[in-house]
C-alpha cells in the first residue's frame, strides 16, 4: 500500500506497537478482538475489523496532535457501538491512535513540539523522550554530571542535527567523517584557521630574523619586508633598498593615536556607511580600514553598530583582540603586577600585524575561506621556517612572548584542536588539565563509554610522536610543549592525533568541552587579575591621599614655625618700643619739664569728670 | 455467566435478559403524593434479594426529605417493575443475530442529547454505562446526571426491545402450530426495527459510512437556556395530560 509506506515514516507509534501493519492483522489483534475472528457473526469479520481499524487510524493521523474521540469516530462507522468502542479502546491502548496526545492544551503543545522533532523516528524515540531532548543547545559533552559509568560499552551518540554554518567549506574540511559542526562550535572554531594564519605572520625582521616587537620599519615598496629598529639604524639591509623607502611604524604610538575627533568621525561614518569599511576609512582619512574596524570593536558598543554583514572579518578581529588582551594581561600578570595599560606591547603589536597582514593578504585569505587545507599549506609553507625560528626564540624568552610560541604552532589541519591547544597554553597547565579531565569525564558519562578510550590514547600518541607529515609534526610539537607542563593534557592532544580511534564526534566534543572549560577558567583568572588590579589601584590612591595629607601637615608645621618667629619678633619690637619710651620719659624728667604736662593731664581728667 | 462465551450465537437461543454485560434492570419512578412529585431513574440488579427494595426506598425518602408516605409507593413501584422483568425470564428472546438501532433523544436538566447508533443484542459484553461515560467525556459534558441518564435510556430501549422479542417469539410459536403462512410475516415483524445485517455488513458494502452521512449520525448535544427548559417542561406537561 502506497499510503502505508509513506505514513509509516511520518507518524510516531510506541515501540510495543511495532507489530502494526496496514496490510496484515497481527496475532495481537486476533487475540484481543477475538469476536472478529471466530466467525460468530456476519457483523464481525476480519474484513470489517480491518476497515474499522484502518479508518480509525487514518482518521487519527489526519491530525495526530489532537485527541481523537470515540464519539467522533463512531458517526462514520456502521456497527455495534460496543464493538466499535472495543476496537477504539484497543487501538488507543496500543498507542496506534492518540499516542502522546494529552487532553490539556498545555501538555498538548509540549507533545506537539516533541513530535515535530521526532517525526521519522518510529521507535525508541519513546524511550528517549523525556530523558533526552532534541539537541539544540549545548553539546552532550558540556554538562556537569557524576562520574562516568566506566563499564558501559561505547555507544556512538547519534549525530546531532546539522546546523547551517556560514562558510560551509570549513565544515566539510574539519568533519571529514561526515561529522558536522555541533551547534556550539563557535566562529573561532570555524574560522580559527584564518585567525591563526594571521597571527602566524608575526613580524620578523628581514635582516636579523628576530621578532620586531614594538617598533619596526616597513619597506614601503614591498609590504611584507620589515626591519627591526636595531637593524635599520645599523643600516643592516639590502643596499638596493633606500632608507627613505622604509616607513617607521611604531605600533604603540599608532594604536594610541585615536583622537577624540577621529573617533567621532569614525562613529559618524559608520552610522552613515554601515559595513562599507572602504567608505568609512575614506571618511576618517587619517586611519586605515583595519584601524577603523579595530577601533570600532574596541569601543564598548562597537558590536552593536555593526551589522551581521561583515561578521566574518569583524569576528576575526574580535577574537584576535580578546586573545591578545588575554595574553598581555596574563603576561603582565606573570611578570609584574602592573596596570595593563602600561604594557601595551604585545597587544598593540598584534593589532598592527594583523592590520598589515590583512592589508596585503586579505583578499586571497577570504577567498580561501572555503578551500581545503592544502591550499593553505601552500600559503603557509614559506613561513614555516620563520615560525620555527620564532618558536625557538619564543621559548627562550619570557611570558610576554608566549603567544608567539602558540600562535605559529596552530595548524590548518584541525583548527579546533589548535584552539584548545592555544587556549591551554595561555592558561596554567593545571587549569587546562582539570578542564580536560572534567570534559572527558563528562563525555564518558554522556556517551556511556569507558574512560579508557581516552587514557589509551596517551600511549598511542607517544608512539606516534614522530609522524612524517609536517602537519602532524607540528601537532606533536604542540603536544610536547603542552606535555612539558602537564602530561595530563596529552589527553586532548591525543584525541587530535588519533583520528581513527575515537570518533570524530567524540574528539570534537571533548575538545569543545575542554576549550570551554579552559576559557571559563581563563575568564576566572582574568577576573581575578582585574580584581587585584583594582585593589592595587585603590591602594595607590589611598597612599597618594595620605601623602597629600602628610604634606599638608608639614606645611602647616612650617607655617606655625614662621608664625612663632614673627610672634617673637613682634614681642621683641614691643619691648624695644617700651624701652624707647621709658628712655624718652627719662629724658623728659631729666630735662625738668614735667609740671606743665602733668597739669594738662589733670585738667583733662577733671573735664572728663565734669 | 451461564455460557462460556459472552457472545450469543445463532445456535443457542438467548434466554431473556437485558442484552448487556450486566443484567441490570432500568427502573423508573414517577410518583406524586399530595402535590409532591418524585421522579427518578436508576438500574437495579434483579438478583438482589427483594428485601433490599424497602431498605432502598426508606433511604431514598430520607435522603430526598420526602414524606414517609413515599416509602411504600417507591417500594411498590420498584417491586412491580422487577416482577414484570422477572416474568419474562427464562423465555427465549430471539435466535440469530440482531443489531438494532438505538435512538437517544433525552433532556437532562439543561443538556439536550440527540444521537443514534447500532446495538448488537448478541453482544453481552456491551456496557451502556461505559458508553455513556465515554460519550460525556468526548462531548465535554460536565453535568454528572447526564451519563447515568444516557445509560438508563439505552437500557430502557434494550429492555423494551427484549420484551418485544420475547412476546413476538411466543406469538410465532403459537402461530407455528396453526397457520404456517403467518410465520414469515411475523418473523419479519418480530425483527421489527432490526437492521438488515447483510445489507450493512455484506461483502459489497463498506462499514465506513459515506462522508455525507457523517453529519446524520453525529450526536447532537445542546445546552439549553433556562427559558428553553421551562418551555420544554411545560410542553412535556401538556403532552402527558
Amino acid at each position: 500500500m502506497d499510503r502505508s509506506s509513506q505514513d509509516l515514516e511520518l507518524y510516531t507509534i510506541p515501540s510495543y506497537s511495532s507489530w502494526f501493519s496496514w496490510n496484515n492483522i497481527h496475532e495481537v489483534e486476533r487475540f484481543s478482538l477475538r469476536e472478529f475472528f471466530d466467525g460468530s457473526s456476519v457483523t464481525r469479520s476480519p474484513r470489517i475489523y480491518k476497515e474499522y481499524r484502518d479508518f480509525i487510524i487514518s482518521k487519527y493521523r489526519e491530525d495526530p496532535s489532537r485527541k481523537l474521540t470515540f464519539t467522533e469516530v463512531r458517526k462514520s462507522l456502521v456497527g455495534d457501538i460496543s464493538v466499535l468502542l472495543k476496537v477504539f479502546t484497543f487501538l488507543e491502548k496500543w498507542g496506534l491512535i492518540n499516542f502522546n496526545v494529552a487532553d490539556n492544551s498545555e501538555k498538548n503543545s509540549y507533545e506537539g513540539s516533541a513530535r515535530t522533532a521526532s517525526f521519522g523516528v518510529e521507535e525508541e524515540e519513546d524511550n528517549w523522550r523525556g530523558r533526552v531532548k532534541v539537541e539544540e543547545g549545548a553539546p552532550y559533552g558540556v554538562r556537569v554530571v557524576a562520574a562516568p559509568n566506566s563499564m558501559k560499552p561505547i555507544i556512538a551518540p547519534p549525530p546531532p542535527p546539522s546546523v547551517a554554518v556560514d562558510g560551509g567549506g570549513f565544515v566539510g574540511e574539519v568533519g571529514e567523517s561526515g561529522f558536522k559542526w555541533p551547534p556550539l562550535a563557535s566562529y573561532s572554531d570555524v574560522y580559527g584557521e584564518l585567525m591563526q594564519q594571521e597571527k602566524k605572520k608575526a613580524l620578523v625582521c628581514g635582516s636579523c630574523k628576530e621578532n620586531c616587537d614594538s617598533a619596526h620599519y616597513q619597506y614601503t615598496k614591498e609590504g611584507s619586508f620589515v626591519l627591526c629598529e636595531k637593524c635599520f639604524k645599523s643600516g643592516n639591509y639590502d643596499k638596493n633598498k633606500l632608507a627613505d623607502d622604509f616607513k617607521y611604524k611604531d605600533s604603540a604610538n599608532q594604536a594610541a593615536a585615536w583622537t577624540d575627533a577621529e573617533t567621532l568621525l569614525l562613529l559618524e561614518s559608520v552610522l552613515k556607511h554601515g559595513d562599507d569599511w572602504d567608505l568609512v576609512a575614506k571618511n576618517v582619512q587619517t586611519k586605515s580600514k583595519l584601524e577603523c574596524i579595530a577601533k570600532l570593536i574596541e569601543l564598548p558598543f562597537g558590536d552593536l553598530m555593526l551589522g551581521a554583514g561583515n561578521r566574518k572579518s569583524r569576528y576575526l578581529d574580535v577574537i584576535g583582540d580578546i586573545t591578545n588582551s588575554r595574553q598581555s594581561g596574563l603576561a603582565s600578570n606573570e611578570s609584574q603586577e602592573s596596570v595593563k595599560a602600561e604594557d601595551p606591547g604585545p597587544e598593540v603589536k598584534d593589532k598592527e600585524q594583523s592590520r598589515e597582514l590583512t592589508d596585503t593578504d586579505q583578499s586571497p585569505e577570504l577567498k580561501d575561506n572555503d578551500n581545503s587545507a592544502e591550499h593553505k599549506d601552500e600559503d603557509l609553507s614559506p613561513e614555516l621556517k620563520d615560525e620555527d625560528q620564532q618558536k625557538g626564540d619564543a621559548k627562550n624568552e619570557g611570558p610576554p612572548l608566549k603567544r608567539l610560541r602558540t600562535g605559529p604552532t596552530s595548524d590548518v589541519g584541525n583548527s579546533l584542536m589548535k584552539q584548545v591547544a592555544r587556549i591551554s597554553t595561555m592558561l596554567g597547565p593545571h587549569v587546562t588539565a582539570s578542564a580536560a579531565d572534567a570534559a572527558v569525564t563528562a563525555l564518558c558519562y554522556e556517551n556511556q563509554c569507558s574512560r579508557e578510550i581516552f587514557d589509551d590514547d596517551d600511549n598511542y600518541v607517544d608512539s606516534k610522536a614522530s609522524p612524517e607529515t609536517s602537519d602532524q609534526r607540528r601537532v606533536a610539537e604542540v603536544d610536547n610543549s603542552v606535555e612539558e607542563e602537564e602530561p595530563n593534557q596529552s589527553e586532548i592532544q591525543g584525541i587530535s592525533c588519533v583520528k581513527s580511534i575515537i570518533p570524530q564526534n567524540l574528539r570534537t566534543r571533548a575538545a569543545t568541552a575542554t576549550a570551554l572549560g579552559a576559557a571559563a577558567a581563563n575568564a576566572k583568572l582574568l577576573a581575578d587579575q582585574e580584581e587585584r588590579e583594582i585593589g592595587q589601584l585603590v591602594a595607590t590612591m589611598i597612599e597618594a591621599q595620605l601623602t597629600k595629607l602628610q604634606r599638608k601637615l608639614k606645611y602647616f608645621d612650617d607655617l606655625e614655625q614662621i608664625m612663632g618667629k614673627e610672634h617673637a619678633q613682634l614681642e621683641e619690637l614691643e619691648e624695644s618700643l617700651i624701652a624707647e619710651r621709658i628712655n624718652v620719659l627719662q629724658r623728659i624728667f631729666s630735662a625738668g619739664i614735667t609740671k606743665p604736662k602733668e597739669q594738662t593731664s589733670t585738667m583733662h581728667q577733671t573735664d572728663v569728670v565734669q | 455467566m451461564k455460557s462460556h462465551s459472552p457472545w450469543g450465537t445463532a445456535k443457542n437461543p438467548v434466554k431473556f435478559r437485558i442484552p448487556t454485560a450486566d443484567n441490570l434492570v432500568p427502573i423508573r419512578l414517577d410518583i406524586e403524593i399530595d402535590g409532591q412529585r418524585c421522579r427518578d431513574a436508576f438500574i437495579w440488579n434483579p438478583s438482589d434479594p427483594d428485601s433490599e427494595i424497602v431498605v432502598f426506598a426508606k433511604r431514598t425518602v430520607k435522603d430526598l426529605k420526602l414524606p414517609p408516605a413515599f416509602v411504600t409507593q417507591i417500594a411498590q413501584s420498584i417491586q412491580t417493575q422487577l416482577s414484570e422483568f422477572r416474568s419474562y425470564e427464562g423465555q427465549d428472546m430471539y435466535t440469530g443475530e440482531k443489531v438494532v438501532p438505538i435512538k437517544l433523544d433525552i433532556r437532562v436538566n439543561h443538556t439536550l442529547i440527540k444521537d443514534h447508533f447500532l446495538w448488537d443484542l448478541n453482544n453481552f459484553e456491551s456496557d451502556p454505562e461505559e458508553f455513556a461515560k465515554t460519550f460525556c467525556k468526548d462531548m465535554g459534558i460536565e453535568d454528572p446526571e447526564v451519563g447515568p441518564a444516557i445509560a438508563i435510556a439505552i437500557r430502557e430501549q434494550l429492555y423494551e426491545i427484549a420484551v418485544q422479542n420475547v412476546t413476538s417469539i411466543r406469538e410465532s410459536r403459537i402461530n407455528k402450530k396453526g397457520r404456517r403462512g403467518f410465520e414469515h410475516i411475523q418473523a419479519s415483524k418480530a425483527s421489527g426495527n432490526a437492521v438488515d445485517l447483510f445489507k450493512l455488513f455484506g461483502n459489497k458494502s463498506s462499514v465506513v459510512r459515506k462522508r455525507k452521512e457523517w453529519d446524520v449520525y453525529e450526536p447532537i448535544v445542546d445546552l439549553l437556556s433556562n427559558e428553553e427548559v421551562d418551555a420544554l417542561e411545560a410542553k412535556e406537561e401538556r403532552n402527558t395530560r
